[in-house]
């Protein structure tokens, strides 16, 4: 019994697919497919920087404007002429320090991360505006299309880009010293500090792997619209919590897992991908996400009262 | 010599914590450190694990002067710590625990779970590698520390008050690993204030007093009373006595009462009496009062209190019913601690200092004041936040509180864990001030000399159920016979 509730993520991900194939002709098509996997990359990347961060006990807010700023400052970067890879790169550092600063933010001055990056939500966006004049960027070459666009032997490139993550954060979590430390100070962050666990270089780790990876989904989102856009990504943070939460994170800290996210991501993206097909208007499909982040962790929560 | 300390000051911003600490351990040795709340024990091993820096003095590790600025410091000396509340991460594995801090930058999980295992197997621990630690024991979570301890190779352990919150079982564990440490040639700090289990482990007693040593000597050359006496810093009897009162009307009864983890629990409270309750650890003692309170619903049974029977499915019921608990975590379900004292004696019954339906902080005040007076709690104001006071303070203010909501029926639940001796005793005595006023009281328990010197009579629990009932001038053996039936028979 306990097994099943452990594996219901995975089976409402399973029942979900198969109604949709059922349900709609055009679900099981490549196209309808493709578009489905772009669409979900993007988040479930961000989302996979914010497992790392949820499970040290943290919380970035701010992922939504370091997409933005990210994709913005990467396409500036080749519109001013710079090669295709170096304006990836660029918007991945810019990615990379905006978690940094988060990082430090949070361990310098003591700062709940909740608020840190509240602040941090609001700096980023508005300095991409900034930076902007608030006008999008769209003079980029045609082949930085690929990255959000192209096909890697026939499937969507993103796909390979999220395996590649999802495999590597995976390895950290698991298999490294910073990931068991992500664990132990969401766990018991006071018996971290006893265990002589250079705490804040970790914290700092952490935000700045998410800042790295949003870096890298904001790249990706401005090659899917060719267009570097100063208002890309609102809301996104929200939608990575939820995937990180349905796949069974705590914002406790200490809990989550990255195909637990994947499969948050993943239902949110079906529900939206079939909500389009089957004709539901997007109000409702807000109302039903909604719904169902409360029941995923509702159940979470009476597995774990059982256990 | 393993660890000295010499004239060791401390202080935190006016106030000396420490104003003249001298301890020394030899290996293979037991090291007892006594003192009452406040005497500086915490201070003095803090200093030594590396938590806090000493202000003055020295500290000699193996002849040599150290400064150990963090515990990561006092680790790499050999020092650590097995804390009161266990410092793991309940998220992590037993062997994940053990490793936490030293692991190399690629994790062999297979590697350390073979390593944590044959460290177990070595010291004979009931544990298993792969557990998660949120699953163990307060017990088993000091094995896990005890491990990580000696995998770190630390050559002193300080436990501080490892078995105030263990079974006689775990206490007995305990004891023998503290020994095998000892056999081991490792030293080791224990502090306790169980004045019981001093023999069975001490070599050596140092105590500690405002701050200051007072005594250090072989644990042979003094007695029991005189190490309380030099505690307290004046003649203490260790011993409590009261005089019996004639218990009145029945005021609560019990009967056949079940919930999830309690089972066709049926007893009596009278007016003006004191009922001890004895029993291991996981007996059934602290669920029974939360049954009785309302927070773990009932499942069948009834409860009569002044003879009228009531539904008790919420504390909201029991309090209205005259029902005080007085838990065992006061910190955590007795108090609110960022609150002044005034507002926690009036938490459970606010509407007597709201006159039409307003707040009445001045009547709130003085409300405090009264009560503060009457049981003589040590505090600067009423105004001061309840989480600034001793344990001893903060369990008058608790039965404060619910002197205020005029409850009748008093549930102590280990009432005396975490206090002063002195403490204790008006603790003792509040006790039996309510008794004599009128009220029934149900007095848990893990300590059997407190109970045989406060209760009238001693209902003891095994395993969910009453197990059997003891007059109050009985012995421990009997006590423990009943507690433990399965394993002496």
């Amino acid at each position: 019994m306990r097994r099943f509730q452990k594996l219901l993520p995975f089976l409402t991900l399973i029942v979900l697919f198969i109604a949709l194939w059922i349900a709609s002709p055009y679900f099981l098509t490549q196209t309808n497919l493709s578009s489905l996997v772009r669409q979900t990359a993007v988040i479930n990347i961000m989302a996979l920087g914010m497992t790392i961060i949820i499970i040290s006990g943290g919380i970035d807010l701010s992922v939504g404007s370091i997409l933005a700023m990210g994709g913005l400052v990467g396409t500036m970067a080749m519109e001013k002429g710079l090669p295709i890879w170096i304006g990836i790169a660029i918007g991945l550092g810019v990615g990379f320090l905006c978690g940094l600063l988060n990082g430090v933010l949070i361990t310098q001055l003591r700062i709940a991360p909740f608020i840190v990056t509240l602040g941090t939500l609001g700096i980023f966006r508005g300095s991409t505006l900034l930076i902007s004049g608030g006008l999008p960027v769209h003079n980029i070459p045609a082949a930085f299309s690929y990255l959000g666009g192209g096909n890697l032997l026939g499937v969507p490139f993103v796909l390979w880009i999220l395996i590649a993550c999802a495999l590597a954060v995976h390895f950290i979590l698991e298999h490294t010293r910073l990931g068991r430390y992500a664990f132990a100070i969401g766990s018991n962050p006071a018996a971290a500090v006893y265990a002589g666990i250079p705490v804040a270089f970790h914290t700092v780790s952490v935000y700045a792997i998410g800042g790295l990876l949003t870096g890298l989904a904001g790249m990706i989102e401005a090659s899917r619209l060719m267009t570097g856009q100063p208002t890309a990504g609102s809301g996104y943070e929200l939608q990575a919590i939820a995937a990180v939460v349905i796949g069974g994170g705590s914002l406790h800290g200490g809990e989550g897992s990255v195909v637990g996210t994947l499969i948050g991501a993943f239902i949110m993206g079906l529900l939206a991908n079939g909500s389009d097909l089957l004709g539901i208007s997007n109000y409702v499909q807000q109302v039903i996400i909604g719904a169902v982040i409360i029941l995923a962790v509702a159940v979470d929560e009476l597995r774990k009262r059982r256990a | 010599m393993l660890l000295a300390l010499e004239s060791v000051r401390k202080r935190f911003g006016g106030v000396t914590a420490l104003s003249d600490g001298n301890l020394s351990v030899e290996a293979g040795q037991v090291h007892l450190l006594m003192g009452e709340n406040g005497a500086g024990k915490s201070t003095l091993m803090k200093i030594v694990a590396g938590m806090i820096p000493r202000d003055e003095g020295r500290m000699l590790w193996r002849g040599q002067e150290v400064f150990p600025r963090s515990p990561s410091d006092a680790s790499a000396l050999g020092i650590a710590m097995v804390h009161q509340e266990s410092l793991l991460c309940p998220h992590l594995t037993v062997a994940e625990n053990i490793f936490l801090g030293r692991e190399p930058v690629i994790v062999s999980r297979r590697q350390m779970v073979e390593h944590a295992a044959r460290l177990i197997r070595e010291y004979g621990f009931p544990l298993a590698a792969e557990d998660r630690v949120d699953r163990l024991s307060p017990a088993g979570k000091q094995m896990v520390e005890i491990c990580r301890a000696v995998h770190n190779g630390s050559s002193l352990l300080i436990f501080d008050e490892p078995t105030s919150s263990l079974s006689l079982d775990e206490t007995e564990a305990v004891f023998r690993i503290v020994r095998d440490l000892r056999e081991r040639g490792m030293g080791v700090i224990y502090i306790t204030h169980r004045l019981d289990e001093l023999r069975a482990i001490g070599d050596r007693v140092t105590v500690l007093r405002d701050g200051a040593t007072v005594h250090t000597s072989p644990l042979s050359d003094v007695t029991t009373g005189q190490i309380i006496s030099l505690m307290v810093g004046r003649p203490v009897s260790a011993i409590y006595s009261r005089e019996a009162l004639t218990p009145g009307k029945p005021l609560l009864q019990v009967e056949k009462l079940n919930s999830a983890k309690v089972h066709d629990i049926s007893f009596t409270l009278h007016a003006g009496e004191i009922v001890g309750m004895a029993g291991l650890i996981g007996a059934g003692r602290t669920e029974l009062c939360e049954a009785l309170f309302g927070v773990d619903p009932l499942r069948s049974g009834s409860i009569r209190v002044d003879g009228r029977p009531v539904s008790i499915r919420s504390p909201q019921d029991a309090v209205r019913a005259g029902i005080a608990l007085v838990s065992e975590d006061r910190q955590r379900t007795g108090l609110a601690l960022r609150l002044p004292i005034g507002a926690n004696i009036a938490m459970a019954n606010v509407p007597a200092i709201s006159p039409g339906g307003v707040l009445n902080l001045r009547k709130q005040t003085s409300n405090a004041v009264h009560f503060i007076d009457k049981l003589r709690v040590r505090a600067s104001s009423p105004r001061q936040l309840a989480g600034r006071l001793s344990g001893g303070n903060q369990q008058k203010v608790v039965i404060a509180k619910w002197l205020f909501r005029g409850a009748r029926i008093f549930l102590f639940d280990e009432p005396t864990r975490g206090i002063d001796i002195g403490a204790k005793i008006e603790v003792f005595e509040i006790m039996h001030e309510l008794a004599r006023s009128g009220a029934a009281i149900l007095m848990i328990s893990s300590e059997m000399s407190e109970l045989l010197q406060v209760a009238d009579r001693i209902l003891v629990m095994r395993a969910g159920r009453v197990a059997g009932e003891l007059p109050g001038r009985t012995t421990q053996e009997e006590i423990m016979h009943l507690a433990a039936l399965e394993k002496t028979a």
